[in-house]
């Protein structure tokens, strides 16, 4: 993976679990890698790998159980609630492109719908 | 674990280290940046013992390095120094003479990992192959610090991705990982703490994810700040 | 200490190798001589025997010399310095290796001495001549040498020890000189000066402990045991020196 230097590794490393998750390349229940091995995986400090657990147990994204390893949430809903705001996070990321660019949120849905035509 | 007290090396009138004061903890993997010269190699030398410092001393575990120490602290140097008759074997065998934490096994499973061979003649070897056999060699050992001067210095990029791994599989709560290097990129992800070296003082102490949050900058970044453009390597 | 002794011969195999190599020439070179009855090859074995006797004794107790200096003054230095060893096993084990060298090549030589003079006297022809050769040799030692097995023991202990202690002399003047005078020109000559210095004392007290009295045996294992009392003494001051002021 390639990271961006000027911005924490552990959020990047998040993101991209995230996203694995929400498209359902990692489902629900499935066992996630060990600490160390995400961060051989990666290439990252194991500090920042246990961070990156840390952090998505914080959001309720996976749980540690003990002696057995981390595994992706079970709750389905939790995890089609990331999906849909991942969605919503780059939907909002395209309008303000659109808006640099001097287009509004009607014209950028109309360019769309001729996109798809 | 590994802490300098106002340590200082002067070589004639030159000072290489002057009054230097750092600490370093187990469970992180630290990143020792600064041009040549800047007193980074003095430093580890003087850690390992090989330098004896003009005044100031070195700490591991509480006293000061010795005959002890040297049996917890695996040192890694940026030149070749294996005997001239030594074969690759010959290298693994001393080491497992001296060290008691040294294991042939994982010596034989990271030579295949660098391509080497036993029967090599250490005089046969390619700068890029020492470079490799050094590696090797020194992380065969079950250290508790590792000083580790240019890792990846003349080595490819699939050894290179090697030695990240196994660095990475070292790195724990009970060992110190110390890496010096002018591939500032390199270590950018697998570095959790780095210091830097200016002319034999130390400038700065940071904790890089803390850094990257707080100012959005990386370590190459900071390394540009510090030094200027006179060394933006890559 | 046995392992770092086991480098140290290992470090100067090959020297040794070939004094035995050339030790075993010069000697079928004399077995021919004397057993086909060819004098002229006799003769030329055994000088070339007494030779290699003495220089190389000589040539193993520099060998070690120069590794010491090898061992401090290059970075293959790091092998020994980053491993947990003292200066005193390091220095230790070189000493012990060549002082064991030195011995086993001298008592090898000394028995090889005694095989062929035995040898000699047996086929015993024209063997005044020889002998007259071979005490013009060494009469170069000694005025009133007598050639009996204990003289000669211990003018070969003598020997020995004394080549034992130069070599004691000359590493105590390569850590002065990597220790205390890094990277100063003059520190080569200052070694020098040192090590003669040294050897002049050696020589000094030898002379002033005994008597004119006392036999030659006597005094050959007086002088023997000067040599060894200071070997030890030069070897402990430079471990200290190695041990508190050597970088490398």
């Amino acid at each position: 993976m390639k990271f961006d230097p000027n911005r924490p590794i552990w959020l990047q490393v998040m993101t991209d679990l995230k996203t694995e998750m929400a498209i359902g390349k990692r489902l629900p229940g499935t066992r996630l890698p060990g600490g160390r091995d995400l961060a051989v995986q990666y290439g990252i400090n194991p500090n920042t790998a246990a961070r990156v657990y840390q952090e998505l147990e914080k959001e309720g994204l996976c749980e540690t159980r003990r002696g057995m390893g981390t595994y992706v949430t079970e709750n389905v809903e939790h995890i089609s609630a990331l999906r849909q705001g991942m969605a919503v996070r780059a939907v909002r990321d395209f309008l303000d492109r659109m808006a640099v660019l001097g287009i509004s949120p009607e014209q950028a849905a109309e360019m769309i719908r001729k996109q798809e035509e | 674990m590994l802490e300098s007290q106002s340590i200082t090396k002067k070589f004639g009138s030159k000072t290489a280290v002057d009054q230097v004061t750092m600490r370093f903890e187990t469970g992180h993997v630290y990143a020792m940046l600064g041009p040549n010269g800047s007193g980074k190699t003095t430093w580890m030398k003087m850690a390992a013992g090989l330098i004896k410092p003009t005044s100031g001393t070195v700490l591991f575990d509480g006293s000061p390095v010795g005959i002890e120490s040297r049996k917890h602290i695996a040192y890694m140097s940026t030149e070749p120094y294996f005997y001239a008759w030594m074969t690759v074997k010959d290298v693994g065998k001393y080491y497992e003479d001296f060290f008691e934490d040294f294991s042939y096994e994982r010596y034989t499973g990271l030579l295949k990992k660098m391509e080497l061979t036993e029967e090599m003649k250490t005089t046969s070897l390619s700068s890029g192959m020492m470079a490799k056999l050094k590696i090797a060699v020194t992380m065969a050992r079950d250290a508790m610090v590792y000083m580790l001067d240019e890792p990846f210095n003349g080595i490819d990029l699939l050894a290179r991705d090697e030695i990240r791994a196994c660095i990475l599989e070292y790195a724990s709560e009970t060992k110190v990982l110390l890496l010096s290097s002018h591939l500032v990129e390199e270590m950018e992800a697998i570095a959790d703490k780095a210091v830097f070296l200016k002319n034999g003082h130390l400038v700065d102490q940071v904790d890089l994810e803390e850094m990257r949050r707080e100012k959005g900058i990386s370590m190459a970044d900071r390394y540009r700040e510090i030094y200027g453009h006179e060394e933006a390597q890559a | 200490m046995i392992k770092l002794m086991k480098y140290e011969l290992r470090k100067t195999l090959f020297v040794k190798l070939i004094v035995l190599a050339a030790a075993a020439l010069a000697e079928i070179v004399f077995l021919i001589g004397v057993l086909g009855d060819r004098e002229r090859m006799t003769g030329t074995g055994i000088v070339l025997l007494t030779m290699l006797a003495m220089g190389g004794i000589m040539v193993i107790g520099l060998a070690s010399v120069v590794t010491l200096h090898r061992d401090v003054s290059t970075k293959q230095s790091y092998m020994l310095f980053m491993t947990p060893n003292s200066s005193y096993s390091i220095l230790g084990a070189k000493m012990l290796e060549n002082g064991l060298s030195i011995l086993l090549a001298g008592a090898c030589f000394f028995a090889l001495g005694a095989l062929d003079i035995t040898l000699l006297f047996a086929h015993e022809k024209r063997l005044d001549a020889l002998w007259n050769t071979i005490r013009s040799f060494l009469e170069q030692f000694n005025e009133q040498i007598t050639l009996d097995l204990p003289t000669m023991l211990s003018l070969a202990a003598n020997l020995i020890c004394s080549w034992i202690s130069t070599t004691a002399a000359m590493y105590l003047g390569v850590v002065i000189a990597n220790a205390l005078l890094k990277g100063k020109r003059f520190s080569g000559f200052v070694s020098f000066l040192v090590i003669v210095a040294l050897l002049w004392l050696i020589g000094y007290v030898q002379v002033e402990t005994l008597d004119a009295s006392v036999s030659i045996r006597t005094a050959y294992w007086a002088d023997t045991g000067v040599a060894l009392g200071f070997s030890v003494v030069m070897y402990f001051l430079a471990a200290q020196i190695m041990e508190r002021k050597l970088s490398v």
